[in-house]
């Protein structure tokens, strides 16, 4: 039964360490936020807004995967510093409207 | 009586010149002049003269695409919100003005600091600069004087300039920039101007795409998507709307009618 009770808390001091204690930071948040470390966001939306230039050459599909990363990205970006938040949403915006924008002129040819 | 009555008149006709010179008519940019924009969100409510920034030399060395779609600075002057601690922090001019960025073989200036002492308020009025008489470091006509000439703007023909390998505007900045696949070009086309014997314009994707790429027009500037289902006057042009968003700030202006309206009439 000891022993038992010493795993358990051993088990939940791991799950606590492991986690970076995010849970305790924001404990509403912490099970659902995406899977997007400090920095990851970055890589994510490098990869997602450095396709603008193939828009034209992209399918249905993959435009509407990249808008639904962008709006997927947007709630990271808005927790940023004031500065970071404000460059890289208008960034976003840009490269998310292109991309609604040739998704539609797709649609209406 | 008569006497009288001319003096008068000469008194009005005098007034309506003085006014005439004074009044609403806008005087024309001089070539180094042209695409200047000043900017004074907190500039004087910090104590500082307005920003000047003049597109001229940046437009030589970096393209419209890196600076309005990277870096982020707004289309319309005043809009960007731009503070003295986001160029200290390394965004918007800071992103090249950092101290450590080099071009034309010399180190990048570092814009604003924390507390300006009386070594920094002199780099300062380098940009802070409106009334003030503060020498550039590099002079206009120095800077063009082998360029190719055209008529109204910066009277240099900046398109021939970099056809001509006189200018490489660069469309990178490491830390900012993606590497990017090159543009795939969409084709020219031809629009209808609405007055009958004006020529056609042959608008060029191609030409656009080197300096702009596609999401600093699309959706922002030009927002129809079906050719034709736009309707564009040259009231809302002259008004900064559409090809005006540019081509009456910083590109050609539209006083150069020919170089759009250049499909020959048959």
């Amino acid at each position: 039964m000891k022993n038992r009770r010493t795993f358990a808390f051993l088990l939940a001091v791991a799950i606590v360490i492991f986690s970076g204690g995010r849970w305790m930071e924001n404990p509403v948040h912490a099970g659902l936020d995406p899977v997007f470390a400090q920095e990851d966001w970055k890589n994510e939306f490098e990869d997602v807004c450095s396709k603008t230039q193939d828009a034209m050459t992209l399918g249905s599909a993959e435009l509407n995967d990249l808008i639904a990363r962008c709006d997927k990205l947007k709630p990271l970006i808005e927790r940023l510093d004031e500065t970071q938040k404000k460059v890289y949403l208008k960034r976003l915006g840009m490269c998310r409207d292109l991309y609604v924008f040739v998704k539609e002129s797709k649609e209406k040819k | 009586m008569k006497r009288a009555l001319f003096l008068l008149s000469l008194a009005f006709i005098l007034a309506a010149v003085a006014h005439a010179e004074t009044g609403v008519k806008k005087k024309r940019a001089l070539p180094h002049e042209y695409g200047r924009v000043i900017l004074n969100n907190s500039s004087e409510k910090a104590g500082l003269a307005p920003v000047v920034f003049d597109h001229w030399l940046h437009r030589a060395k970096y393209t419209c695409r890196l600076c309005h779609v990277d870096v982020g600075f707004a289309m319309k002057a005043g809009t960007t919100g731009i503070k003295a601690s986001d160029n200290f922090n390394g965004y918007y001019c800071g992103a090249c003005h950092n101290g450590k960025t080099i071009a034309d073989g010399n180190t990048v200036f570092k814009a604003c600091a924390k507390t300006p002492g009386n070594e920094e308020k002199n780099r300062c009025q380098r940009c802070h600069s409106l009334g003030r008489n503060v020498k550039p470091q590099y002079d206009f006509q120095a800077y063009t004087g082998k360029f190719p000439k055209e008529r109204f703007g910066n009277g240099i023909d900046w398109e021939k300039a970099e056809r001509d390998k006189l200018i490489q505007p660069s469309n990178y900045l490491e830390g900012v920039s993606f590497k990017r696949q090159p543009l795939t070009a969409q084709k020219d086309f031809a629009l209808n101007p609405k007055l009958e014997g004006m020529p056609d314009i042959i608008f060029s994707h191609k030409k656009h795409t080197v300096w702009n790429g596609c999401e600093l027009c699309h959706p922002e500037i030009f927002v129809g998507v079906k050719k034709g289902a736009t309707r564009y006057t040259m009231i809302d042009l002259f008004d900064g709307k559409y090809c005006g968003a540019c081509h009456i700030t910083v590109a050609f202006p539209m006083l150069d009618c020919q170089r759009c309206h250049s499909k020959q009439v048959q």
